[in-house]
């Protein structure tokens, strides 16, 4: 089957904004509303509305996503929380002792989506300094050396950024399942760290899945939808959506005629966005035209939908209640 | 001034009593009936997580008074992090004392998931900030750095995560970190910043703590031990910090009660307990020094009244904590107080049980600065 994820906002506040102030004649009970009550709401939709995970991203701008994670694994029973990081974050005996915990509290529900790629400004600003096919390496060696402490006593690596000597983990923390790695890029590079490493490779929509996909790792795709009762419902909610922006109705851009896909939405959560990234591809229409479109992603091969949406509450009952229902039978074929 | 008091959670599990050095609370021990989080119901172990008991011990240390509770963290136990960040909203006034070592993390995302946590929280994160025991156990991390550079490294992380605290663009090039235009976004930005328990007995940690700490924490030792601690640390420091102190408390309601339960744990020593823990702290070297003579029974490790040396021999951790009546214990915590202590991190085992006992009991005694001192402890003091 198909597995559909939403994706979380970066900022855990999700850009609600304030709630504007009631008339003295209105009675107001309400209590301070912290960014993470709106983080736990939008977890808890996800949960209820039949999502299989939800995907904190890497956002430089936003929240931290293993804190994210934590928090919403902790309000959850089924749903998996896939947290997004960069390997310069922690050495990855520590990375992988946070995540074992976390396994622990969770009944191993927490996914890793490892931004190896990152718009060099931006990693720099992290803290690192590597650059060019360096990073493959070193997040190669993250991720041995993470798998190694993991399932290994007594493990000792020595690496070119690595070292452990005499680790490992040990009852309880040891046993449990390790995090599904979740990679993404489509350098030649980028596909040998997936098939070595990756439980999923996660594509954007426009990429050419078929030329580039690495052996044995299930497909993933990153996807923002726009699905409403119809497909001129959806199209004026996309205009909308369009000028919110400051932009004119009249640039609004057509869809793609052989692929539908609309390059119209805004970056939100990609691994190293940058305020004024490039716009996003994505599909708009009625519910059946986006499924149709997700269809069509299935039978490429793709078994993992990152879906986006916003706003992010209301988007994912209406996406829980309304999209999945269609798109329960497919994903028979998927890899 | 008033003195905050956190109480501690065990992040590796938990006894029942001090009687008997078997973990029942969490799963480093098998998962037998009686076992909790998990445990076994219907003869199947059940799915409850060590972090459920953890979620008690943090309630019911907010529910007896403490203002937070120290998480620390151990090759073997969990993370203080995961369990601040699945237990922050689970509690309404609880601090989480996060200890962690500077060298695991980078500073940037350190500073980030503290940001995301003070936003999660409102604010109740703290660092209880090792530069490590060193010893086989800092190569199980993978950390090769040697002692006294670990302090040097530790002042670096530091500087980092305070420059990006705030928002950027931040500069930095050390020896041990690089960055370019860094800092906080809009929203994580401006958080309160958490307050610094710094640990380390070395001169190294002492310089360390004098630049960095809002706390300097120690281990309990006896009292005239850690006046001269106090004391070395406030020659070495143009800012002295605040004083904060480890210690786990046996307090019945008689003295001949607390010692009792001394003796049923004693009794139960396994001989191969004696030979301990090793490393390159120079806290543990300190802890073995104070008792000299021989050991022929519980009593002998009483070094200064109501001051016990053997609590390591009766579960893991540091050796001293105070044994006594809850008046007697109060009386103690009220002399350290009178030393300059300005906070305290009590523990005892068992950790849910032992911090109702010690919020309703120990705490309501304490009388703080207002004491007049007169004790026979700080008599005799070697100076």
């Amino acid at each position: 089957m198909a597995r559909f994820l939403i994706t979380l906002p970066g900022r855990a506040d999700g850009g609600r904004g304030a709630r504007p102030a009631f008339p003295d004649s209105v009675t107001d009970l309400r209590q301070a509303f912290g960014p993470f009550d709106h983080l736990a709401q939008v977890g808890r939709a996800a949960e209820i509305a039949g999502f299989h995970g939800a995907l904190a991203p890497f956002d430089p701008e936003g929240d931290e996503s293993l804190v994210v994670a934590a928090g919403l694994l902790r309000q959850s029973r089924r749903l998996r929380t896939v947290a997004g990081f960069h390997p310069g974050i922690a050495t990855p005996v520590y990375a992988a002792k946070v995540s074992a915990s976390l396994q622990r509290f969770s009944g191993d529900r927490l996914d890793w989506r490892l931004a190896v790629d990152l718009d060099p400004a931006v990693a720099r600003a992290q803290g690192d300094f590597l650059e060019g096919p360096d990073r493959y390496a070193r997040a190669e060696e993250f991720l041995t050396v993470a798998k190694g402490v993991w399932s290994e006593e007594d493990y000792t690596y020595e690496g070119r950024f690595y070292q452990v000597l005499a680790g490992g983990f040990q009852s309880p923390l040891a046993g449990r399942a390790f995090p599904r790695v979740h990679l993404s890029g489509t350098s030649k590079e980028a596909l040998e760290l997936s098939a070595r490493h990756a439980d999923v490779h996660v594509f954007d929509p426009e990429d050419d899945i078929e030329a580039a996909s690495p052996p044995g790792v299930a497909y993933g795709l990153r996807l923002p939808v726009l699905a409403r009762d119809d497909d001129d419902e959806a199209w004026e909610a996309a205009r909308r959506l369009w000028t919110r922006g400051g932009r004119t109705a009249e640039s609004l851009p057509d869809p793609d005629p052989r692929t539908r896909l609309w390059r119209g939405f805004r970056p939100s959560g990609s691994p190293g966005a940058l305020p004024g990234a490039s716009l996003r591809n994505g599909l708009v229409g009625s519910f059946e035209t986006v499924a149709a479109g997700i269809r069509d992603y299935i039978d490429r091969g793709v078994g993992v939908f990152f879906l986006e949406a916003t706003p992010y509450i209301e988007e994912t009952y209406r996406l829980g209640e309304r999209l999945l229902p269609l798109l329960t039978k497919e994903g028979v074929r998927v890899r | 001034m008033s003195v905050d008091i956190y109480w501690r959670v065990g992040t590796h599990g938990d006894q029942p009593s001090l009687r008997r050095r078997v973990v029942s609370r969490g799963e480093w021990a098998p998962v037998v009936p009686g076992s909790l989080a998990p445990g076994v119901r219907d003869g199947e172990r059940d799915d409850y997580s060590y972090v459920e008991h953890m979620g008690d011990v943090a309630r019911a240390s907010e529910i007896s008074g403490f203002v937070g509770g120290l998480l620390p963290s151990f090759p073997n136990t969990d993370d203080p992090w995961a369990t601040a960040a699945t237990l922050a909203r689970e509690t309404t006034t609880y601090r989480f004392m996060i200890a962690f070592q500077p060298g695991f993390l980078h500073p940037v995302q350190a500073a980030r998931m503290s940001a995301s946590l003070q936003r999660a929280t409102g604010g109740r994160l703290v660092y209880n900030i090792i530069s490590g025991g060193g010893g086989p156990d800092q190569l199980w991390w993978g950390d090769k750095v040697e002692h006294d550079d670990r302090y040097a490294r530790t002042s670096e992380f530091l500087d980092v995560l305070r420059g990006v605290w705030n928002g950027g663009p931040f500069d930095f090039d050390g020896r041990f970190y690089k960055v370019e235009g860094a800092g906080l976004p809009e929203g994580l930005a401006g958080q309160p910043f958490p307050e610094i328990y710094f640990s380390g007995s070395s001169r190294a940690a002492i310089d360390a703590a004098g630049r960095h700490a809002d706390y300097y924490l120690s281990w309990l030792e006896p009292f005239h031990a850690l006046t001269e601690k106090f004391d070395q640390v406030r020659a070495n420091s143009d800012r002295t910090p605040k004083f904060a102190v480890r210690i786990d408390v046996l307090a019945r309601e008689t003295e001949e009660e607390a010692w009792d339960e001394i003796r049923r744990g004693w009794d139960n020593i396994d001989p191969t307990v004696l030979r301990g823990a090793t490393g390159d702290s120079i806290g543990w070297q300190r802890s073995q020094s104070f008792v000299t003579g021989a050991v022929n029974g519980y009593r002998d490790l009483e070094v200064t009244p109501n001051v016990w040396g053997g609590f390591h021999l009766l579960r893991g951790g540091p050796a001293f904590g105070l044994v006594g009546s809850y008046g007697q214990v109060a009386e103690r915590l009220d002399e350290l107080i009178n030393l300059g202590v300005g906070a305290f991190i009590l523990a005892g085992v068992p950790h849910l049980e032992e911090a109702y006992r010690v919020g309703e009991n120990v705490l309501p005694l304490l009388r703080g600065h207002d004491l007049r001192i007169d004790s026979p402890l700080l008599e005799g003091t070697p100076s």
